[in-house]
């Protein structure tokens, strides 16, 4: 995308976040996305048609508005198959506790989200984010449009502003060496409250860390089979285990996997803009 | 904020347009394939027809659509495998959810290269508690089976090499290291012996510069040692140092 274009999309999103604060209008276009050298993500220009996407990751409070309104049960209520944390655990070991889903996303023993309705909803199942998204009439973003709107027009694989030195002043994630340790050295061990780190420039916040996000969309890896995308890293991940909280990289998951790191960010169809 | 100052702040952000990423090369063929050779798994021919039928037979939880939900088989159906039809279906049927954040970023030079970590194996599933409970409860036939089987085939995929590490499987390391000498293709039998060693918390390795770089303060699951003699034999001879004291302490 050339610099005009940049520049036009930069000043249009924020003109339109400034009247509308939770969701940012990203017109469409061919933005330039991936990363050369990247096998699941090469560099390409992708062509959208105007999006609008959530400023924040859906919080606990916008689906129990939901489940309240339908009775829907999560997967995870269903069959008692979440995955939790608790420090101690080995690299990339998570537990199966069968009390754990949205209301307690790492189990009942570590405690639920009464006093965390402003963060963002985990433990629930790609296939839940779907329901939610048929109720209210939203859908999640694309893997070409999350991306166009997580880089706001930057040729690197973090947003500007963002190095991989900085990057906890806009991303909430693990800063310990491992997880065997509880890490909470930015005020948070699991999910912080939606916005409570720096946005990027188009207003998007918590693009990196917080929750993985899920994303509609498949890759040639997938090998024709039903996997979930998400992106973005999470609260989990550390620049010493899953170092993916960027841009560029994609994570997978089995569709009906709950973990209490996976969340979404919803996005609404401009049209005609 | 005023418009004049945003305008401002993005025009000199563009100008100041980061290449960091422009290190990154499309990997050679080489590399590619030798990621390949690095995810594959190997399938155990004990009791193989029973349990892709047992398996077969698995109504999925998630029901409806029999879309790659988890899939495990119930405990009476489970209890009755046999030991051997146990080990066969704990290496071809993972029964937990995993995440796979790995986009399988393949180095330039993946083939010339000695991981401190293996490659994820399974998609997007691991290994249940009481899958990895039989692995480590009955570690001297998984042991035993893995050789058998890897003798068979000349190769050892990445499920038996996580296996050993899972066990830890510390009385394996000559075969280990006979194992990869026979060819050297294999460089990820190397991460093994590490991953042993580094479970094993053997000191001469701890305090090693290796460990630092792979394991240490500025490790990440992504980084390696360059394949060289030097590096072969340090991670062979350390090894067979570690095996000699533990096995007459």
């Amino acid at each position: 995308m050339k610099t005009t274009g940049l520049l036009f999309l930069l000043l249009y999103c924020t003109r339109v976040y400034s009247q509308e604060q939770s969701f940012i209008k990203i017109p469409g276009g061919t933005y330039e996305i991936g990363l050369k050298g990247s096998v699941e993500n090469p560099l390409r220009r992708v062509t959208v048609n105007a999006f609008s996407i959530a400023a924040t990751e859906l919080t606990n409070a916008e689906f129990e508005r939901f489940v309240l309104a339908t009775g829907y049960q999560t997967e995870a209520e269903r069959f008692k198959d979440a995955l939790v944390f608790e420090p101690g655990l080995e690299e990339f070991r998570w537990l199966d506790d069968s009390t754990a889903y949205w209301r307690y996303p790492n189990g009942i023993a570590r405690g639920g989200i009464t006093r965390k309705m402003n963060h963002p909803v985990t433990g629930i199942s790609f296939t839940d984010a779907l329901a939610y998204c048929k109720w209210a009439e939203v859908r999640l973003p694309t893997l070409e449009e999350w991306e166009i709107a997580a880089r706001a027009g930057s040729p690197t694989k973090y947003f500007k502003g963002v190095t991989a030195e900085n990057i906890s002043r806009y991303a909430n994630i693990w800063l310990g060496h491992d997880h065997l340790q509880a890490d909470s050295t930015d005020g948070f061990m699991y999910t912080a409250p939606v916005a409570s780190f720096k946005p990027n420039p188009l207003g998007l916040y918590d693009v990196f860390g917080n929750v993985f996000e899920f994303c509609s969309g498949s890759l040639p890896r997938d090998k024709g089979r039903r996997v979930a995308h998400a992106r973005g890293g999470s609260w989990w991940c550390s620049k010493h285990a899953c170092n993916f909280f960027n841009a560029v990289d994609i994570g997978s998951v089995n569709p009906h996997a709950s973990f209490s790191n996976l969340g979404f960010r919803i996005v609404k169809d401009a049209g005609g803009m | 904020m005023k418009r004049s100052i945003l305008f401002l702040l993005f025009y000199s952000g563009l100008c100041v347009a980061q290449a960091q990423d422009a290190v990154y090369q499309q990997p050679p063929k080489e590399a590619m394939a030798y990621r390949e050779f690095r995810q594959k798994t190997t399938i155990p021919p004990y009791g193989l027809e029973n349990v892709k039928k047992q398996i077969a037979a698995i109504k999925d939880k998630p029901g409806e659509s029999g879309d790659e939900g988890i899939s495990a088989l119930p405990d009476a159906v489970y209890q009755s495998l046999s030991p051997r039809e146990k080990f066969t279906y704990t290496m071809i049927h993972p029964e937990m959810y995993a995440q796979n954040c790995d986009i399988n970023m393949i180095h330039p030079n993946e083939h010339k290269e000695i991981f401190g970590y293996l490659v994820s194996e399974g998609d997007e599933e691991t290994w249940s508690q009481r899958q990895l409970d039989f692995l480590r409860g009955n570690r001297d036939s998984v042991m035993a089976w893995i050789r058998e089987s890897a003798n068979r085939s000349r190769r050892m995929g990445v499920n038996y090499k996580n296996a050993l590490v899972e066990m830890d499987a510390w009385e394996m390391i000559p075969y280990i290291i006979d194992f990869y000498t026979a060819n050297k293709k294999d460089k990820d039998l190397l991460t093994v012996l590490m991953l042993l060693m580094k479970r094993g918390k053997f000191t001469p390795f701890v305090q090693s510069s290796s460990y630092k770089k792979l394991y240490g303060m500025e490790g990440n699951h992504e980084r390696a040692l360059d394949y060289n003699k030097a590096n072969e034999n340090l991670i062979i001879t350390r090894a067979q140092t570690y095996y000699k004291k533990r096995k007459h302490s």
